[in-house]
């Protein structure tokens, strides 16, 4: 590795001390002078028209200040993805339990839910379809009878079957023929909440020259403006978006979630509104995930090589199209090279809340289902899991699904790393098991862009769009640092808002150190020429005699002769280009794949189902870490959160009604302390071509892997594959005891004879 | 329906006695956030599922949404703003609980990082000397859903090491 | 959401006269870990608030070897799981405290929170039941006593009237040779309500062999927490062994009916009840023939993060 002044190096977080000390601010503590709280009414029934809304009652009641429903909005449509399929609040029609219908704004938060249930509303019921596998087939209740006018709509089935993503290469049907072992075999994932810690909050004022400002708890400042701006009908340039800390997102704050309500209400009293969701309307609101039924079909030759794939899955999305069903084709070969495949990815209407993102939305879902059925496989081919997975993983130069050729990357010293820590193969003792799964995901990209500007005591302010999560600001300061050659603390990073900072795409996919970090580096490369031409006039040596670093310009064969930063910000505000700032603007990054591998020992209590994790080991391909310990905190979380994928988190959904059954963290059962092992990181170091200093995108896979990881250590400590997800004590000892609970698949048949 | 008026509240917070009108249903939680001016306790349910909202009573780790306002009289209530001390630059030395979370990573949005952080005094003022068993029963209420608790955990017995080692 | 007064008081007299003068409208609170949940719910909708919880006095925890345990109603859950009284001669309550919720609600509920909520599910109840507790219930009418079982009427229902308040909870002293325990059967090791609980006690005769005595409770099984009753008798007696724990686990299986909820089936519960009746047996059995179990491993037995 070069010699990094500060790089790669595990700094406190830049953030840290205001956060340990209570004082960074969350959009719920954003408290105006004359704030009015706002409380919404939602939908209790799963579809129907609204046929009477009486909010008479609600604004008769003392310190009630405002009303709003459906109808003080203009009649928009907009989407949350590739379809506007969505009003922000019902205007006729609800879709679902949690569907908005009205909104309040009093004095204070009891007053406002008192009015909230003054509110009368009645319903006529309409058909509703609650489970995705009815929604799909032909004649089911359609959520959306508009469905074919909406704007975006194209290839797909119709029915409920919103969109349909496909990827086809070679000969499918012929290698069935020719392959010597056929595999089939399919699987469930459940619905799922992010389970952010800070539930979404957000506040809206109207300042006096009309503009309206909003604080909110997002990922995406300018994703915010630009649905608000569409849902009221006003112009982006009326709207500033205050991005707050981010009390944890993980995709679930990606997009418009309430911003509107409190902005509406503050248009309609002219006193600043404060909207913060309850936990119960974290879980029954917006965005989840919904579960996901997908069938894998697999060719394999006698010597364990993979010849031919066919994947069918169904994505539940839903109310609406919040987040598409992509990862159903980007994820059905997993990092393995298969030269025939035939993928098929649905996104199904459903009359449930609707889904968003979630840390790399679906590819949880799909490895649980590919690295479920590699182990299956290899069991029935009589091969060791690993052998036959590193018979067919791919290799630099092969072409990924969506064509991209890959790069060098580490993936298999990933496995050989955890091989290793683990002395795999190996046997462990009773009703214990081991198992591995392997994940891939491709750094994110997006818009980006950063400015640096270097101050007269020689530290710099860095500006960029992005919100900060996973400690990114903190990895963009590191980035500036080492690239002006400063410490990290001579490296000011700015809080933001749509006003002030330029346009950047959103905290989300694991794109923040990859893309924007690259835009930063750009940046202070263009601060330090500047800084280097400055000082080449000054000095008057050529530029290409001169270093930077240590906050000093100086020449490479004669240190003395320097100048401070300081000296050279402060000579910049006379000289003839102007004070020393530094930019940078990318839209896109190249193809950069991210893999780990990971893997689990479990103890399976045979007589109860519970199923402990003993030991969980990872390894993955960061390219560079530019901060590793929050690289390895990254990690440490997201396999956190991938074991309570695996083991206990489920939101419950009512099969009548779609109604979310377990809206609390006391019945949605996220991991505790006391549940976790020591999670073991391992860092794999093959730089990136492309990210600035080899960087890697990391925090999406750590997710991926545990429930398959889990489910083939289950196989291995007591012979059952469970299909279906989470491992509930009563799902593992009904498998014990011979009971699949996978008791409905889809019908594959009657998709592909619809396809025709 | 009942009269109910704000009343005042006189709270011993953070080593002050403080007075702010409380409505009668106010948990501590609202009090702290609406009337006290102290946001750093957090609100992630109000069930006392999460954690976030954790104060100390009388020395003691509670969750404050569960606490009704008025019933927190004549108790020392200690909120994550009372632990560092305020010097003119900004916060004062941090307590050793709040150094060693900063220095081992043990945060990351930091929603929940008042709640832990106020967990892990609750334990080492019981406990000088727990082990990493003690530490992770003692966040045992506590979610955090960003670093999986190993960083937490190894603040924790580092923050314990550095009070011994303080105390002599 | 209804709005609600709130009135402190200083003694259990007061706190009578309290509920009575404002009558139905008014709701006793104590630890308040269930009832500001249940406020906002709109669960409970009280006019009036009468706050106990700071009357010193209530929660007070007091052994005499004579006398047995005695437990303020407002003893705190986390000082029956630290309090030596408890963790040596109760284990089985003690593992129950360290079962419930987290340190930060344990530091506030309190045992006579604990029953008065009557949940089905109440941790501490089956180890309580188990051990034979009983009720002083103090009313504007006196006081009298009540053993546990009696107290509970159903799901969130007691048998106390309006204004009474319960003042005590008494566990005669331990039987020499015993041992007991509380598992809890429950997806995460903490935080969780249980999907059920089975609490063991079992004293042996001087024979470290003979069943002197055995009580098995049954948590989140019924309408209300129960006894085995059955189950106790076919040990009380009899030499045990393997085969007799197992003949008392199925007796204990056939007391529970269970229903299904978001936590699990009836089915499953029902078969838990044999596994955790099994194995709370065992581990008391193996107490009362004096091996140490120590209090962290009866806890990590408790929530299930040993098994």
């Amino acid at each position: 590795m070069p010699d990094f002044k500060t790089l790669g190096q595990s700094l406190p977080r830049v953030d840290a001390t205001q956060k340990v000390t209570g004082r960074a601010t969350y959009a719920a503590d954003v408290y105006l002078p004359q704030m009015l709280m706002c409380k919404l009414l939602t939908s209790t029934v799963g579809h129907a028209r609204v046929v009477k809304l009486d909010t008479s009652r609600a604004l008769a009641l003392p310190g009630v200040r405002a009303v709003i429903t459906g109808h003080d909005f203009p009649d928009v449509l907009f989407g949350s993805g590739a379809l506007r399929d969505r009003r922000i609040m019902a205007r006729d029609e609800v879709f679902y339990i949690g569907d908005p219908v009205a909104a309040v704004a009093a004095d204070d938060e009891v007053t406002a839910q008192e009015a909230i249930e003054l509110i009368q509303v009645e319903y006529e019921l309409l058909e509703s379809v609650i489970d995705p596998l009815d929604a799909i087939e032909e004649g089911s209740p359609a959520v959306h009878r508009d469905m074919p006018n909406f704007e975006g709509y194209g290839f797909a089935m119709g029915g409920n079957n919103c969109t349909l993503l496909d990827a086809d290469r070679g000969d499918v049907d012929q290698a069935f023929r020719d392959a010597d072992h056929i595999f089939e075999e399919n699987y469930r994932s459940q619905p799922i909440n992010q389970g952010f810690l800070e539930p979404m909050a957000c506040a809206a004022n109207v300042e006096p020259d009309g503009r309206l400002t909003v604080w909110a708890s997002t990922q995406g400042p300018f994703q915010v403006r630009a649905q608000l701006a569409s849902v009221l009908d006003i112009p982006i340039s009326r709207i500033k978006v205050n991005a707050m800390e981010l009390g944890g997102g993980f995709g679930a704050k990606l997009r418009l979630a309430f911003e509107a309500f409190p902005a509406m209400l503050a248009m309609k009293t002219g006193r600043s509104v404060k909207l913060v969701n309850t936990r119960e309307e974290a879980f029954t609101l917006n965005g989840p995930r919904l579960e996901t039924n997908i069938h894998l079909k697999t060719g394999v030759m006698n010597d364990g090589t993979i010849v031919a794939r066919e994947s069918h899955s169904v994505f539940d999305v839903g109310a609406y199209l919040g987040a598409g069903p992509n990862s159903g084709v980007a994820h059905a070969l997993g990092p393995y090279s298969i030269p025939n495949i035939r993928l098929r990815s649905y996104g199904v209407y459903t009359n449930k809340i609707y889904v968003g993102s979630y840390r790399a939305s679906g590819v949880a879902d799909m490895t649980f289902a590919v690295e479920s059925h590699m182990d299956s496989m290899a069991h029935r081919l009589d091969l060791d899991p690993m052998e036959f997975r590193l018979k067919n993983v791919m290799s630099e130069g092969d072409t990924s699904v969506s064509g991209a050729r890959l790069p060098a990357n580490g993936l298999r010293e990933t496995v050989e790393a955890v091989k290793q820590r683990l002395g795999l193969p190996k046997k462990l003792g009773e009703n214990r098991g081991v198992g591995i799964a392997m994940g891939e995901w491709r750094s994110g990209s997006g818009p980006s862009t950063a400015s640096i500007n270097v101050n007269e005591d020689g530290t710099v302010s860095l500006l960029t769009g992005s919100v900060d999560i996973s400690g990114s600001d903190t990895s963009l300061a590191q980035i500036a640092a080492e690239t002006l050659g400063l410490d990290l603390g001579q490296v000011i990073v700015s809080t933001r808002d749509t006003d002030m900072t330029p346009f950047t795409g959103p905290s989300g996919g694991s794109r923040i150190v990859y893309s924007q970090g690259k835009a930063v580096q750009q940046a202070a490369e263009d601060a330090r020429d500047k800084l280097v031409s400055l000082a080449a006039q000054r000095l008057g040596v050529p530029a290409d005699a001169l270093a930077c670093r240590d906050g000093k310009v100086y020449v490479q064969d004669n240190p003395a002769q320097s100048m401070t930063l300081s000296q050279l910000a402060r000579a910049s505000l006379t000289s003839q280009q102007g004070p020393i700032i530094g930019l940078a603007s990318l839209s896109s990054m190249p193809y950069a794949p991210v893999f780990n591998t990971q893997a689990a020992e479990v103890l399976v209590d045979t007589e109860t189902g519970q199923v402990k994790v003993t030991r969980f080991v990872q390894a993955q391909d960061v390219g560079v870490a530019i901060n590793p310990m929050s690289v390895v905190g990254q990690l440490e979380g997201g396999a956190v959160q991938g074991i309570g994928r695996a083991l206990s988190e489920e939101m419950q959904i009512d099969p009548e009604t779609g109604r979310v059954m377990n809206p609390s963290l006391a019945t949605y059962l996220m991991p505790l302390a006391v549940d976790m092992p020591e999670i073991e990181t391992i860092l794999i170091n093959v730089p990136s071509e492309s990210g600035p200093f080899g960087a890697r995108a990391v925090a999406e896979p750590p997710g991926f892997g545990p429930p398959a990881a889990i489910a083939n250590a289950i196989y291995d400590a007591v012979g059952v594959r469970i299909n279906e997800l989470p491992f509930t004590a009563e799902r593992v000892l009904a498998a014990i005891q011979g009971k699949n609970s996978l008791d409905r698949t889809m019908d594959v048949d009657s998709l592909k004879r619809r396809e025709g | 329906m009942a009269a109910t008026m704000k009343t005042p509240l006189v709270l011993n917070l953070n080593g002050e006695s403080r007075t702010a009108l409380v409505q009668p249903y106010y948990s501590l939680l609202d009090a702290l956030r609406d009337e006290f001016q102290l946001t750093g306790s957090k609100k992630g349910c109000d069930e006392g599922d999460c954690g976030a909202c954790t104060v100390l009573m009388d020395g003691r780790a509670v969750t404050s949404c569960l606490v009704l306002a008025h019933s927190a009289k004549d108790s020392e209530i200690t909120t994550v703003e009372g632990l560092a001390g305020v010097s003119p630059a900004g916060p004062g030395e941090l307590h050793p609980v709040q150094q060693a979370f900063v220095e081992h990573g043990g945060l990351q949005c930091g929603f929940c990082t008042p709640g832990l952080i106020m967990s892990a005094v609750g334990l080492l003022n019981q406990n000088p000397n727990p082990d990493a068993e003690d530490a992770v029963y003692a966040i045992g209420g506590n979610l955090c859903r960003c670093t999986g608790y190993n960083k937490v955990i190894e603040a924790i017995l580092a923050a314990a090491e550095t009070m011994r080692s303080k105390a002599g | 959401m209804a709005r609600f007064e709130y009135l402190e008081a200083r003694s259990l007299r007061q706190a009578v006269s309290l509920l009575q003068r404002h009558g139905e409208g008014a709701r006793l609170v104590a630890g308040s870990t269930d009832f500001l949940v249940r406020w906002r719910q709109g669960v409970w909708q009280p006019q009036y608030v009468v706050d106990i919880r700071r009357i010193a006095s209530l929660a007070r925890i007091s052994y005499s070897n004579s006398r047995g345990l005695r437990l303020g109603p407002l003893a705190k859950i986390q000082d029956l799981e630290t309090h030596p009284a408890v963790t040596r001669r109760y284990p089985a309550l003690a593992a129950a405290a360290a079962s419930f919720a987290g340190v930060q609600v344990r530091n506030l509920a309190t045992v006579g929170g604990n029953i008065c909520n009557a949940s089905p599910a109440g941790d501490t109840l089956p180890a309580l039941l188990a051990f034979d507790a009983e009720c002083r219930i103090v009313g504007p009418e006196g006081e009298r006593w009540l053993p546990l079982a009696s107290v509970f009427a159903g799901p969130g229902r007691t048998v106390l009237q309006h204004a009474e308040v319960l003042a005590e909870v008494r566990l005669p002293p331990p039987a020499p040779n015993s041992g007991s325990l509380y598992i809890k059967h429950s997806p995460r090791g903490g935080m969780d309500i249980a999907t059920l609980g089975v609490a063991s006690v079992l004293s042996l005769e001087g024979d470290g062999q003979t069943c002197r005595n055995a009580a098995i409770a049954l948590g989140a099984v019924a309408p209300t927490p129960i006894r085995a009753s059955d189950a106790e008798r076919l040990l009380i007696g009899n030499t045990v062994t393997p085969g007799l724990i197992r003949e008392a686990a199925d007796a204990a299986q056939r007391a529970a009916s269970p229903i299904d909820d978001i936590r699990g089936t009836a089915e499953h519960r029902t078969a838990m009840v044999k596994v955790l009746t099994q194995r709370t047996l065992e581990t008391s059995l193996a107490m009362a023939q004096g091996s140490e179990v120590s209090t962290r491993r009866q806890r990590d037995l408790a929530v299930q993060r040993a098994f």
